[in-house]
């Protein structure tokens, strides 16, 4: 498989029915989004995605209205995908996916646990890791550190969002943290309330993409954040972002497992 | 530290807190005056978003109090109190701000007494926590 | 910009002698947007109301803040007021500086009276941000269903259609009774069943305003108070049918006893309806041992089923009246014979010769088999010792619990039932028979286990309140809804898996996929408002902007504080 792009082209168009394609390609040096129609030329496709198509499939979807569409997509797109899918956001009839496995080098940029799609079209399967470094070492602190530590970080936003507006699965338009209705300080930066919050709204939807951390002009470790609070999730509810059938357990009912009242 | 005195918000639900601790003030039961009821239908409408608001600009603790599971006045609405709360608790330690400045409980319309002593263990534990950290940060 | 008029209420001693009122008043007078700032001796008194309403005119008021006790009793009466001095109802708010204040800081004076301040903040800083609401109307259909047929069902379907309402009578079972088919005479007066439930199904009957459906249950359930659509499966057809109120009265059962007292094994245990069965017969035993709270009143099921001990006096004197010589022995942890005609019961049946005799809980009777029926050893705990008794049979007094299905009738209507499988009503004492849910009602033992004089009466309250707006023809939705706005809604679909009445929809407008609430469906609880991400949904009265602002006055509170 020497050129990926004619093997996607293939996939996509010759063998499972798309109307079009969403991918990445190459022009006048530069890597850009794609969105190529069935005949028309794909170019010079790359598999070294530098943002989550999803977020682009998400954007240009409403105005899509009919034909199949084909997308390349890494495990986190993927699961993205059913994200948006469970949420009637996108209909998953019309997506046709087409499986890329993460290099060794991106795996690392996102210390990514679950690096392989369902289905792997292109490259090899890497192996994923087991843990981040930074979320081990902020366990291990004191509260008063830990929140040192992040007040520290949080002090650097420029309240750019680079973060919502990269993100996959913040599918809002209006964004309340624009708002001082919750986020008080109306400057920059935006103190706390603006960082718990966006924890708090991806907490059953974040795929650990890594898309907010690298996208992040301050380079505050985002990333790191979203694995703790996804983490957190699956200790306490067992809910793991990235299907199309669980529920998010905040939009459910106890089901039987009351929550332990304290015997008094 | 002595003249610490906390700022404490309580969210409270039309039908069984609120009515509790209105049967707490009519038996008199006496408590610190720390804590400032804000009355809601129902504790599912309290969203995480206004905790978050209350502590990261200096409040210094959040009750969130509702009817006892399965007698919520809207059927299941504290089901997703029961949910949305422990989880914001996590969220909020993983940023270094004590969660347990976040309580939640469930207060009948019938437990005047146990209004009382929630208020009054809540106010004891901030006091012990001491004063918010977030009051003094500006960003 | 809003003016808000503040009234701070002395309630008498009740405030006034622990929070400074004149301060307070003061300090309300300088918060933004607070117009006019004034103190009454009594607020709600005929008197208070005036000088409000006087206020509200003078000073061209838009909103109005009380400060005083609490909304869950007086806010109607200070909307009533306002409304007359021509400001919308919904532009009130109340603070509550009694019950949350004064009377639980009552030797605090300086704190109550720097609290009452800050909750008196807090609630200008909503006042300012309310909107005036109108409450919606909705057309009834005049037509109720009653979910079950004993005797409370029956009595409520007679009174509805004597009314004049057509009344959809639904009944799982081939015929009508309930409980009662197997009870001929109902204590503690002896009236006989028979004439009772025969002349009930006989007005259903002859009335062209009745239907019932036998061998029916609801198998599908929707809409709301005014129009509900109802379709039941009777025998193997399916039936639709819209209904404007619905009464549940779908009864208990006896608890059936599990292994205990031998039941099961000695043919001569038998239980209370057993013993109704046999009695109705003719077949009088001439000695009978009753145990009393079987598998009740125990961990596990705490509660008392209230009736059990009536019923058990009742036959125990059917056997004395048969055979005045007839040993007749009550093993009981406590006799409720509550009411007279009961009490005079118990005596009765104590002056016939029927004893009593206390057993605890620690020490249940021990039942063996015998020749000619059983015999009991139990510790008496007046005598402080085991004593041996026997009887032809012995009578498991054993508790009415939840109707088979309860689960699932509750799911349906969406209505809540206690631990115990009873179904909870709104409020015992300002609501009763009436579910939180609009237009559904219950009564008689699906909401507590009821003696049948009860259950008449609950039928009848059932009925009269399931009339009000059936005749009344309108009903008033709830101001406190939640709405949607529309441009900010991101479709996400939080709300409509989140909330608890099913009322929310996804559909599309203006070619825009938005979540879109139904109003008459909508109880106002919020949960969707926590639920979704973006402030898209908002429920009135309580929006996230006038509770951020009661938040920021908090805030603006302890950081001055702070400062002090
Ligand atoms: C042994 C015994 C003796 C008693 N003796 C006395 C006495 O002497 N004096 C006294 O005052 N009380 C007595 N009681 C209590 C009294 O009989 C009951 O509380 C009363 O009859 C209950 O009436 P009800 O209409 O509420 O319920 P029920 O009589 O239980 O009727 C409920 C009806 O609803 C039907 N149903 C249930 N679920 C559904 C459904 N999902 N769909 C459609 N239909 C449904 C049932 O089939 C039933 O016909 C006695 C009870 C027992 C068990
Ligand atoms: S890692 Fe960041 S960008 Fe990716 S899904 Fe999670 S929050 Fe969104
Ligand atoms: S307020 Fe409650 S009942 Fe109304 S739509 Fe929202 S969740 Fe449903
Ligand atoms: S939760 Fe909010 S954004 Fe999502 S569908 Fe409902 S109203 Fe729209
Ligand atoms: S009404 Fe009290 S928690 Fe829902």
């Amino acid at each position: 498989m020497n050129d990926p792009g004619k093997e996607i082209s293939r996939l996509a168009f010759d063998e499972r029915g798309a109307d079009y394609l969403l991918a990445v390609r190459e022009e006048y040096g530069n890597a850009g989004p794609a969105f190529v129609a069935k005949g028309e030329d794909v170019g010079d496709i790359r598999t070294d995605i530098p943002y989550q198509l999803v977020t682009i499939l998400r954007k240009i979807y409403p105005y899509m209205e009919d034909g199949k569409i084909a997308v390349v997509i890494r495990r986190c797109e993927e699961k993205a995908l059913n994200e948006l899918i469970k949420r009637g956001i996108i209909d998953g009839d019309r997506i046709i996916r087409i499986g890329l496995a993460c290099s060794e080098g991106q795996i690392e940029a996102c210390r990514c646990t679950d690096p392989v799609p369902s289905c792997v079209d292109i490259g090899s399967p890497g192996k994923g890791w087991n843990e981040d470094q930074l979320s081990k070492e902020l366990s291990a602190m004191s509260s008063e550190e830990r929140l040192d530590f992040w007040v520290a970080q949080f002090r650097k936003c420029n309240k750019c969002y680079a973060c919502s507006t990269n993100c996959p699965v913040c599918v809002c338009d209006h964004c309340v943290l624009e708002e001082c209705t919750f986020v008080a300080e109306k400057g920059i930066p935006p103190g706390m309330a603006f960082h718990l919050i966006r924890a708090y709204h991806l907490s059953d939807k974040c795929t650990e993409c890594g898309e907010c951390e690298r996208s992040c002009p301050a380079h505050i470790p985002l990333l790191t954040f979203r694995k703790m609070t996804n983490r957190d999730m699956k200790d306490l509810y067992g809910y793991e972002s990235g299907d199309t059938e669980t529920v998010s357990p905040l939009l459910t009912t106890l089901e039987g497992d009351l929550l332990e009242e304290e015997e008094d | 530290m002595t003249d610490f005195k906390p700022s404490i918000l309580a969210f409270c639900c039309n039908w069984c807190s609120y009515a509790g601790a209105d049967l707490a003030g009519v038996s008199r039961l006496q408590m610190p005056p720390n804590v400032h009821v804000i009355r809601v239908m129902c504790s599912a409408s309290v969203k995480p978003e206004y905790v978050i608001k209350a502590v990261t600009q200096g409040i210094d603790g959040v009750l969130v109090l509702g009817c006892h599971i399965g007698d919520c006045h809207y059927l299941t609405g504290n089901h997703r109190t029961a949910k949305r709360i422990p989880l914001l608790q996590k969220i909020l330690d993983e940023a270094g701000i004590d969660s347990r400045r976040i309580k939640l409980d469930w207060v009948s319309a019938a437990e005047g007494e146990k209004y009382q002593k929630v208020v009054t263990e809540f106010v004891e534990e901030i006091r012990r926590l001491g004063p918010n950290p977030l009051r003094e940060v500006r960003f | 910009m809003q003016r808000v008029g503040v009234f701070v209420c002395h309630c008498g001693h009740n405030i006034g002698s622990v929070v400074d009122v004149e301060k307070v008043v003061e300090y309300a007078k300088q918060l933004e947007n607070v117009a006019v700032a004034d103190h009454n001796l009594y607020s709600c008194s005929e008197e208070g109301l005036g000088s409000i309403k006087k206020s509200i005119r003078e000073n061209k008021l838009d909103v109005v803040v009380v400060a005083a006790c609490t909304p869950r009793t007086h806010e109607p009466l200070f909307r009533r007021a306002c409304e007359q001095a021509g400001v919308n109802k919904y532009l009130f708010e109340f603070v509550n500086i009694r019950e949350h204040c004064s009377w639980i800081h009552a030797k605090e004076k300086e704190a109550a009276t720097e609290k009452a301040k800050r909750l008196i903040a807090m609630g200008v800083a909503k006042a300012s941000l309310l909107t005036p609401q109108k409450e919606g109307e909705a057309s009834v259909i005049p037509v109720a269903a009653v979910i079950g047929g004993g005797i409370a069902g029956l009595t409520a379907a007679a009174s509805l259609v004597s009314q004049g309402i057509e009344t959809h009578v639904i009944e799982k079972e081939a015929r009508l009774g309930g409980l009662l088919n197997n009870i001929s005479v109902i204590g503690p007066e002896f009236v006989e069943t028979e004439p009772l439930i025969r002349r009930l199904k006989e007005d259903l009957e002859r009335s062209p305003q009745a239907h019932i459906h036998l061998e029916s249950r609801i198998v599908e359930l929707g809409g709301f108070i005014g129009n509900f659509d109802i379709k039941i499966a009777e025998g193997a057809k399916t039936t639709d049918f819209k209904v404007g109120a619905i009464i549940v009265a779908t009864g208990g059962r006896e608890l059936e006893p599990t292994n205990v007292y031998g039941f099961g094994k000695i043919p001569t245990v038998i239980t209370q309806m057993e013993l109704e069965k046999r009695l109705a017969g003719g077949a009088a035993p001439s000695s009978a041992i009753f145990i009393q709270c079987v598998e009740c009143r125990q961990p596990g099921r705490e509660y008392c089923s209230r009736i059990c001990c009536n019923v058990t006096l009742k036959n125990a004197l059917r056997i004395i009246r048969s055979n005045p010589n007839a040993r007749v022995t009550v093993l009981h942890r406590d006799i409720m014979s509550y009411g007279t005609t009961a009490e005079r019961l118990y005596r009765e049946a104590s002056e016939s010769g029927v004893s009593f005799m206390r057993y605890g809980l620690e020490s249940p009777p021990k039942i063996s088999e015998k020749e000619d029926g059983a015999s009991v050893e139990v510790f008496d705990e007046t005598l402080n010792e085991n004593i041996g008794i026997s009887g032809e049979i012995v009578v498991l007094a054993t508790p009415i619990i939840s109707q088979e299905g309860t689960a699932e009738t509750a799911k349906l209507l969406k209505v809540p039932a206690d631990k115990n499988g009873f179904f909870l009503e709104a409020h015992v004492k300002l609501r009763p028979v009436e579910f939180a849910t609009d237009g559904v009602f219950i009564c008689g033992s699906a909401r507590w286990p009821s003696h049948v004089t009860e259950c008449i009466a609950q039928g009848l309250a059932a009925a009269a309140k399931a009339a009000i707006p059936i005749r009344g023809g309108k009903v008033v939705i709830e101001a406190i809804t939640a709405e949607v706005d529309v441009e900010r809604c991101a479709a996400c679909g939080n709300c409509v898996l989140a909330c608890p009445y099913e009322a929310i929809e996804m559909t599309v407008i203006d070619g825009k996929r938005c979540a879109k609430v139904n109003e008459a469906q909508c109880k106002g609880c919020g949960t969707c408002v926590a639920a979704c991400p973006n402030d898209a949904m908002q429920q009135k009265g309580f929006t996230t902007r006038q509770l951020g602002a009661m938040i920021d006055a908090l805030i603006k509170n302890c950081k001055e504080e702070a400062v002090e």
